[in-house]
């Protein structure tokens, strides 16, 4: 499966949740795919999705919101693997990475991650977390299903082929627009949940 | 009259800041605020529910800073030497995408300092910060605890005022507090 036919399914899967996408290639895709107000693009910061995510979660605790998204790669998350131990730990209910494994630094230049010899749903599974592990459209939307129905912080542990999708456009935003937007769907997402519980 | 603890002028000072989620990476200076921020809260052993242990401050930045795009309001306490590890974090993601966050961080390497080598880290650290382009407020023996707890409070007033990071550096040494 290539990251952009995931992607796609991903999209059509998370319309009504909020979803932070890590840096470059997989912003630019999802973007490419649909540029939806539920989209946080966190187009720097390489590593800190998962971080960004479990604050969400924690301030989305009260809601009627099933999951907050992380939309992570391979080489992001070894940036900044205490995102696992922490996600365990808080024990954070709506936390849902998806981790996007190409084995590859998809946006440098294809050198390789760790991901070949290092068992990252079995990392975190040992934090804590329940793991689903995926390959293919099929699998990818059953264990989606299962997880977002699960409670405490789940991690889908999708295996992508390496390689980008040709000409897609970069994202040359600035950060505060999309804050803006994020922020302004987020809120009135929640304020609607709260209202009608 | 009793006069509050410096400790307890800063916890009071970040529940005044209107703080939602606070999160926190150890140092023993900073350890009795967190002990007054977790009894505050009703929890134990350096937890409750709006209180939480974090492993690293770049960590903290992403869990904390993100509170405002829920409608939050996010605190760290730390130590100033973990600015290091932190700087691309807060300046790609809070500064970049305009979200306050109060920061409340101990000083170390200067006046009452033991390690011979942190002070390479902790003194050029105000300069660091302002250089980034963070506003930095700085606090010492020279002013009451009451002034501490102001300032912190003023400061999370300040960080929503200019949708940005605020950092309070805080030097424990000559009051009531512990440098290290």
């Amino acid at each position: 499966m290539k990251r952009i036919e995931a992607l796609e399914v991903l999209n059509e899967l998370t319309a009504e949740l909020p979803v932070v996408v890590t840096c470059a290639a997989t912003s630019r895709e999802l973007a490419s795919v649909e540029n939806r107000d539920n989209h946080f693009y966190v187009l720097d910061s390489m590593g800190l999705v998962g971080s960004i995510t479990t604050g969400l979660a924690l301030a989305a605790k009260d809601s009627d919101l099933p999951k907050v998204i992380g939309l992570e790669g391979d080489g992001s998350l070894l940036m900044n693997p205490n995102v696992l131990p922490t996600g365990g730990f808080l024990g954070a209910e709506k936390l849902f990475l998806i981790l996007l494994d190409n084995q590859v630094y998809g946006s440098t230049a294809g050198l390789p991650t760790y991901s070949s010899h290092v068992d990252f749903g079995a990392l975190a599974e040992a934090a804590g977390w329940t793991v689903g592990r995926a390959a293919d459209d099929a699998r990818l939307r059953s264990e989606f299903d299962r997880l977002i129905a699960t409670s405490g912080p789940t991690l889908l542990h999708l295996s992508i082929e390496a390689g980008n999708a040709s000409d897609i456009p970069k994202l040359l935003v600035d950060p505060v627009v999309l804050s803006h937007r994020f922020q302004t769907w987020l809120t009135t997402r929640l304020a609607r949940g709260s209202g009608t519980r | 009259m009793t006069t509050k603890s410096y400790t307890q002028a800063v916890a009071d000072g970040i529940w005044g800041a209107g703080a939602d989620l606070i999160g926190y990476v150890p140092s023993v200076t900073i350890a009795p605020v967190i002990g007054h921020l977790v009894t505050a809260d009703g929890g134990t052993a350096g937890i409750s529910e709006r209180v939480k242990p974090l492993s690293r401050e770049e960590e903290a930045i992403g869990v904390l800073g993100a509170l405002p795009l829920a409608g939050k309001f996010g605190a760290v306490v730390m130590q100033d030497n973990g600015f290091g590890n932190s700087l691309t974090a807060l300046t790609t993601f809070s500064m970049s995408y305009h979200l306050p966050l109060l920061i409340f961080a101990n000083t170390r390497g200067g006046p009452g300092e033991y390690n011979s080598m942190i002070h390479s880290i902790s003194q050029p650290m105000p300069t660091i910060l302002r250089t980034v382009g963070l506003q930095v407020l700085e606090l010492d023996r020279r002013s009451s605890s009451e002034d501490w707890e102001q300032t912190v409070a003023e400061a999370g007033v300040h960080a929503r005022m200019t949708y940005r990071p605020v950092v309070v550096l805080g030097s424990f040494w000559n009051t009531d507090g512990k440098v290290a």
